[in-house]
């Protein structure tokens, strides 16, 4: 889901980046710096998450974990999604430097947006909770498939086709991404309830 | 014991997926040998570029030559004739990745020796190199530093 180099128009890359350094200050502030442990595992996982790969027609996608990101952190995944985007490019050559902020946008905004969607459903039953995760995890890659499509829409491609194209591919992952979102925060709620912001509260 | 919980799980959440480490970079890699370019591509290691679109720009931006990677992510085609600039091999591999290569004009028009092949190969085999163990932990150090670093900034504004 990392946009390369060269890809997209100037325009495209400014904006992105526009949006990204806004997201990133509301980010900023919205820390709980008491909890910032749990703001570096969590990009820690989002750093490491896209080395596990599926190959998909003559392309290949990979885990993004954007949506336990956002689930658990809400408006500080952007500045830890930003971070980890950015190492990912420096040490991993993926995405690219001029592309970070397009990048940022795509997978940290979906993750705020499933942070306000599905938190509510976290700890009223076990069940509740799974599914809470699991659309979390499918909703995110799903929404940053849509801002994918947007994005090289804006350099002359077809919107539609280009966007379809893009979820179908990213079929496999949102369930994949569902799943280990839904087991993930399962998990979590049983043996480290700090890290679920509601619990907290 | 919180602290305890919180390595477990960094530790989890850190090392699961780097049992899985498969590169992501799309790589389109090209050189010179007795009248024709090659071209390779692929997404790191050995994951090959397949059906993908190549297209050939001059310096102008002018397309010269097009063409489509094999099953094998390779493509091979003739040197242009007339050419005054360096060629810019672009690798369309869809939905928003792609790479491209830049060939001096200096390299179409010498004969390349063996050693110029041998150290073109070398850097193809660096390009390919998927993430170091190394690159990973070192990456997830500099995110703990800068989390801390951030912590230990705000408390000081507030004091």
């Amino acid at each position: 889901m990392h946009i390369s180099e060269g890809i997209l128009s100037g325009p495209v890359l400014a904006s992105g980046a526009a949006l990204a350094m806004a997201g990133t200050a509301i980010g900023l502030k919205k820390i709980d710096y008491d909890r910032i442990v749990h703001v570096a595992i969590l990009a820690s996982a989002f750093f490491v998450a896209s080395l596990i790969h599926v190959n998909i027609g003559p392309s290949s996608v990979h885990l993004i974990l954007n949506g336990i990101v956002g689930l658990l952190l809400g408006f500080a995944a952007i500045p830890a999604i930003l971070t980890a985007l950015l190492l990912q490019s420096v040490l991993f050559q993926y995405g690219g430097l001029t592309t970070l902020g397009v990048n940022v946008v795509v997978m940290a905004f979906p993750a705020v947006l499933v942070h306000y969607l599905f938190l509510p459903l976290l700890g009223k039953s076990s069940i509740l909770t799974f599914v809470g995760g699991f659309l979390a995890g499918m909703a995110s890659i799903m929404l940053s498939s849509l801002l994918l499509g947007l994005a090289l829409w804006f350099t002359d491609k077809n919107f539609f086709e280009t966007s379809l194209t893009i979820i179908t591919a990213h079929i496999p992952v949102m369930i994949i991404e569902g799943i280990v979102t839904g087991f993930c925060v399962s998990f979590l709620l049983k043996v480290y309830p700090e890290i679920i912001p509601k619990k907290k509260q | 014991m919180k602290i305890k919980k919180i390595l477990i799980l960094a530790l989890i959440l850190a090392l699961i997926p780097a049992n899985y480490a498969f590169a992501h970079k799309v790589i389109i890699f090209a050189w010179v040998e007795e009248g024709m370019i090659y071209t390779e591509s692929n997404f790191g290691s050995k994951r090959k570029a397949k059906d993908c679109a190549i297209t050939v720009l001059n310096e102008k931006g002018m397309v010269i030559h097009q063409g489509q990677t094999d099953q094998e992510g390779n493509y091979s085609f003739k040197i242009p004739e007339n050419l005054d600039s360096d060629l810019i091999v672009n690798l369309d591999a869809g939905i928003g990745h792609g790479a491209q290569w830049r060939i001096p004009k200096s390299e179409l028009v010498k004969k390349p020796t063996t050693e110029d092949l041998q150290v073109a190969m070398k850097e193809k085999d660096v390009l390919e190199k998927g993430p170091s163990v190394f690159q990973i932990i070192g990456g997830i150090a500099i995110i703990f530093l800068l989390a801390f670093g951030a912590k230990f900034l705000k408390k000081r504004k507030k004091s």
